[in-house]
């Protein structure tokens, strides 16, 4: 009995000290279905990604089933780029968007517009660019 | 030396003749005792490495109910504090509500980058 107890306590403790392993290890085949949709774009290198990094991820999925379409694009499209970033620019990333967020509406809308004028004239330069080069 | 010797001998023959005067019941008792003994000897040197020091813990704290009581509140206490601790590192790291707005908002994620 006295051992029986010693050791239900020894188990306790090890389980308790091994928890943030045991918790952060998620295996691509572990995921549900709505986890593997939503994290889609990282299903190659999902196995090779750190477990705080995976977990953050998880977190980000929960969230997966109440965007709408436009937002479950962008997240597809980005979140591939975003698993590259390093720990710090995703840090720095994230001070950038709190720190916008607090600039008044009105002068974030702006921004908003002035990024997607650059953005359609990125997009509209390869096909203008032929064009100037092919006049004689 | 020799007078040692000789008081050890006759420390066994006095025993040795204790013993055959002594009646069944009582040797049939001291029998009993000396198997249990015997027993938990063998029990306790099978016991594994971290049940001995386990034991060995327990018996620094003092054999005392009252130390026993206040080693295991201790521990209680000490396995709370990581738990919470622990717990607190995770929320404190919880970063997901300005992740999904980075990755599904207006603005392009080179835009928050350097």
């Amino acid at each position: 009995m006295y051992l029986i107890r010693h050791r239900l306590l020894t188990f306790s403790v090890v389980m308790l000290l091994f928890l943030p392993v045991i918790a952060g290890a998620q295996t691509w085949d572990n995921l549900t279905p709505v986890q593997k949709e939503a994290l889609a774009p990282l299903s190659k290198e999902w196995n090779t990604l750190q477990s705080q990094q995976q977990q953050r991820l998880i977190n980000l999925a929960k969230h997966y089933p109440q965007l709408d379409t436009v937002q479950k694009q962008r997240l597809h499209n980005r979140l591939e780029k975003w698993s590259k970033l390093t720990p710090e620019q995703r840090n720095r990333a994230r001070e950038k968007f709190q720190a916008f967020s607090k600039i008044p509406l009105e002068k974030r809308e702006q921004v908003k517009q002035m990024v997607r004028q650059q953005e359609a004239q990125k997009l509209s330069m390869p096909a203008s660019n032929p064009v100037l080069t092919n006049t004689p | 030396m020799k007078k040692e010797e000789l008081n050890h001998e006759n420390i066994k023959q006095l025993l040795n003749q204790s013993v055959a005067q002594l009646e069944r019941p009582t040797l049939t008792r001291l029998h009993h005792v000396r198997e249990q003994a015997m027993a938990r000897y063998t029990a306790r040197g099978a016991e594994p490495v971290y049940a001995r020091a386990g034991h060995a813990i327990w018996h620094a704290f003092g054999a005392q109910h009252k130390s026993r009581l206040w080693a295991t509140t201790l521990l209680v206490a000490i396995i709370l504090f990581s738990a919470t601790a622990y717990w607190n590192q995770i929320t404190k790291s919880d970063t997901t509500d300005v992740d999904i707005a980075i990755l599904t908002g207006d603005l392009p994620i080179h835009f928050y980058v350097d």
